[in-house]
């Protein structure tokens, strides 16, 4: 097991209780699909699962230490995102760096890798979601798909334990869409471990070893594609999946 | 234009030109590089909103550009030796104009930090840097860029600023002008004169202003 949280709770002032009581773990190779109506606390799970946002309580063990999310020091949190790696929705690249350097940067800054060991390894990340032809490439010159690919070259490039992604086709054309999910699954093949947020409800059922549903905060149900697709018995599930299908 | 007045334009131009080069540039060139120092440790103060601090910046910014150059610069060098501190005419004016210069630019710079896409320091926080890293490698560089041509305008506004420094007897061009002027009393050409090297000295930093520009421009923006 990489991940396991327990009972991982987290408020806004404004918004109040935004995840209840989250329950969650993940084991080697797993890809978690989360899906879920939205303003569920998708995002919110995730941001708090790398520290974006800090969680109000609950524990978490990563990497075989337990940690108290009450009160987990600043060096722990640094140290488990060195381990972790994050796809955005909107790609987030670093817009005063090439395509390489992006991927290059976590590696030379945070990891202190040489410069030209972290260059051969930003160009085979970058090669193997499909850009080696785009390597000196600023973000602005890239196309949505070219630097969401970028991303998760970036995110993949650290040889992270678990990467999450939050909706990393939201932002794309439906042209666009199909290239960076390819990837993703390509990713999934290898056996990587990912938890990805989406609405791609095909791509999940495909892809996913375990699909997670996610209500007002809560991880509703989380059962294999099989079992979810086929024995909804759940209202709010059908409800949720009926409405996307109309869309 | 009497021959006579044509001699003495000549014979003080390099009298006029030397303190120039020797009390004007590096007065700009050390309050402006202090001052940008400034700004940006008071613009990240603000940006990183540390309590009780970012205060006193806010405070800093809004009694220096609320009072004139000039009023700061008689309060430190005719006020403070009242008090006891008694400060020497030059470093007095670079660390006036700094303070000045400070305030102004803290501005510009966090304008351009708070103008840079928020979700790329989540981005290096993911990959696994720190905070300072992030702001070092990915936020400030781009903030910089953002703020290069207004950095430029104020460091040609201070350029002509420091010949108020002559109030408080620092020999720079426009004392050293006033000083010739006393002798031969030709105040519309000398003062002319003395304009047109400030306007030379303008001129040449608009061209380097536009070639950094140019130079910083893109990242590859379409
Ligand atoms: N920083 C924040 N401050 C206050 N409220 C927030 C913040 N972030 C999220 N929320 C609130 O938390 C709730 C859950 O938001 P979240 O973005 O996690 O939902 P989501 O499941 O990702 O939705 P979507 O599918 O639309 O992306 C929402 O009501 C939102 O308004
Ligand atoms: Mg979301």
């Amino acid at each position: 097991m990489i991940l396991e949280v327990k009972n991982m709770k987290k408020s806004f002032p404004e918004a109040g209780e935004v995840l209840k009581n989250i329950n969650l773990s993940v084991d080697k190779g797993d890809v978690i699909a989360v899906i879920g109506p939205s303003g569920g606390g998708k995002t919110t799970m995730l941001r708090c699962l790398n520290f974006l946002e800090t969680p109000d309580s609950g524990t978490m063990i990563f990497d075989g230490a337990e940690y108290d999310l009450r009160n987990i020091s600043k060096s722990d949190i640094y140290s488990i995102r060195k381990h972790t790696g994050f796809v955005f929705q909107n790609y987030n690249l670093f817009l005063n760096k090439t395509a390489i350097q992006n991927v290059a940067e976590g590696l030379v800054t945070a990891r202190k890798m040489n410069k030209k060991e972290a260059r051969a390894k930003a160009e085979l990340a970058l090669t193997n979601v499909g850009l080696a032809d785009r390597l000196d490439y600023y973000p602005n010159r890239l196309s949505g798909g070219q630097q969401q690919r970028v991303a998760i070259a970036r995110a993949m490039a650290t040889d992270p334990e678990i990467i999450y992604f939050d909706e990393p086709t939201s932002a794309l054309d439906p042209e666009l869409t199909r290239e960076v999910l390819d990837v993703i699954r390509r990713l999934a093949g290898e056996g990587r471990t990912m938890v990805v947020v989406t609405h791609e409800l095909e791509f999940a059922r495909n892809i996913a070893t375990r699909i997670a549903f996610m209500e007002d905060g809560e991880i509703v149900t989380s059962s294999d594609p099989e079992t979810f697709f086929s024995s909804v018995n759940n209202e709010r599930i059908e409800q949720f999946l009926s409405n996307i299908k109309i869309k | 234009m009497t021959e006579r007045v044509a001699r003495i334009l000549i014979e003080s131009f390099p009298k006029i030109l030397l303190p120039g080069l020797k009390m004007t540039v590096p007065l700009t060139v050390l309050a402006f590089s202090l001052g940008l120092v400034i700004a940006v440790i008071t613009a990240l103060i603000q940006y990183v909103k540390i309590p009780v601090i970012k205060e006193i910046s806010r405070f800093y910014i809004w009694v220096v550009r609320g009072t004139p150059l000039l009023v700061q610069l008689f309060v430190v060098f005719y006020g403070l030796p009242s008090i006891g501190i008694i400060t020497q005419p030059f470093p007095t004016a670079v660390l006036v104009f700094a303070i000045n210069e400070g305030a102004y630019a803290a501005e510009t710079i966090r304008a351009a930090l708070e103008s840079i896409p928020h979700g790329q320091l989540e981005a290096g926080l993911c990959v696994g840097m720190t905070r300072a890293q992030t702001m070092r490698r990915i936020i400030l560089p781009q903030a910089f860029r953002t703020a290069v041509p207004t950095l430029g305008n104020e460091l040609i506004s201070m350029v002509k600023d420091t010949s108020l420094a002559a109030n408080i007897t620092v020999m720079e061009m426009f004392m050293t002008t006033q000083r010739i002027n006393s002798v031969y009393y030709e105040p519309l050409a000398l003062y002319m004169e003395v304009g047109l090297i400030y306007l030379i000295f303008s001129t040449v930093l608009t061209k380097l202003q536009r070639l950094a520009e140019k130079k910083l421009a893109s990242y590859g923006r379409r």
